[in-house]
């Protein structure tokens, strides 16, 4: 059923998570912690091996929630990261319309969102805020 | 000193570039790859304030890397980026404060906020805040 003139959030599968994915994701935001390309430093940390940019992981499900809606225009986008990424993991987007309110502006349609892998466990939540004209 | 009576810990002017736009929207996969002119994908200030988080993790802070997690990161839009505005950062500590950790020991929480603005009209973009949790090290 579509709320606030939203359209259902589409199917967003991403992966798997590739090492070039990451260098790419390094080069284009200019995040060079080695935790993200140096096996060796990763594994000092105590990590198996590389982990993804949490922002890259961001990145994804901000690209799930433009192709949801669209032009809308995008007032809040909040994440919080809950477990890694590995090169391997594949993940999937998710989301739904949690409530709307009225404001001056026109409405208001907050959402919640979802990336999680494919046993279900999440990886990054987030709340978004978004105009309804 | 801000508005708020704190320092700034830092402040400078980044232009909102058509390649670099392109090359994260690219990165990111973001559905509007292609358009011309190309638009930032919603995670974009991070190219912004680059610069000024690696120097904000390695000098200001510091934060040892090997010990640190990102927590949480937030946006708030008042209206959209676009490209070819310079944009003027500020930046400032909202928290900096060590908790004790549900099950493993004391942890730093650190939250930044990064503010944009345009730099020809001085009208307020939005936010960008970001929270790291550093681990206290293990004693020997």
């Amino acid at each position: 059923m579509s709320v606030a003139g939203l359209p259902n959030p589409p199917v967003f599968r991403f992966g798997p998570i590739t090492r070039q994915d990451l260098v790419r994701y390094a080069g284009a935001s200019g995040d060079f912690n080695p935790l993200h390309y140096d096996d060796q430093f990763a594994r000092s940390a105590g990590l198996p091996g590389v982990m993804a940019h949490g922002m890259f992981s961001a990145g994804l499900l901000g690209s799930f929630l433009v192709s949801w809606v669209e032009d809308r225009r995008v007032r809040r986008f909040r994440l919080r990261f809950k477990a890694p990424v590995w090169p391997g993991d594949t993940l999937h987007a998710t989301g739904s319309v949690v409530r709307t309110r009225r404001l001056e502006e026109g409405e208001v349609a907050e959402l919640e969102l979802k990336l999680a892998r494919h046993d279900g466990s999440e990886v990054v939540t987030a709340i978004a805020e978004v105009q309804c004209p | 000193m801000n508005g708020d009576g704190e320092a700034l810990l830092g402040e400078w002017t980044c232009p909102v570039e058509w390649g670099k736009v392109r090359e994260f929207a690219r990165a990111v996969h973001d559905p509007r790859l292609g358009r011309e002119p190309p638009v930032p994908p919603l995670t974009f200030p991070v190219v912004l304030s680059a610069e000024f988080v690696e120097r904000l993790v390695s000098e200001l802070l510091p934060l040892d890397r090997k010990r640190t997690v990102h927590g949480e990161q937030d946006y708030e839009y008042l209206r959209p980026l676009q490209v070819g505005q310079v944009i003027k950062c500020t930046a400032r500590i909202l928290r900096d404060e060590v908790k004790q950790g549900q099950r493993a020991g004391r942890m730093r929480l650190v939250t930044v906020e990064v503010k944009l603005m345009d730099a020809n009209s001085g009208e307020t973009i939005g936010f960008e805040r970001m929270t790291a949790i550093e681990q206290e090290a293990q004693t020997p």
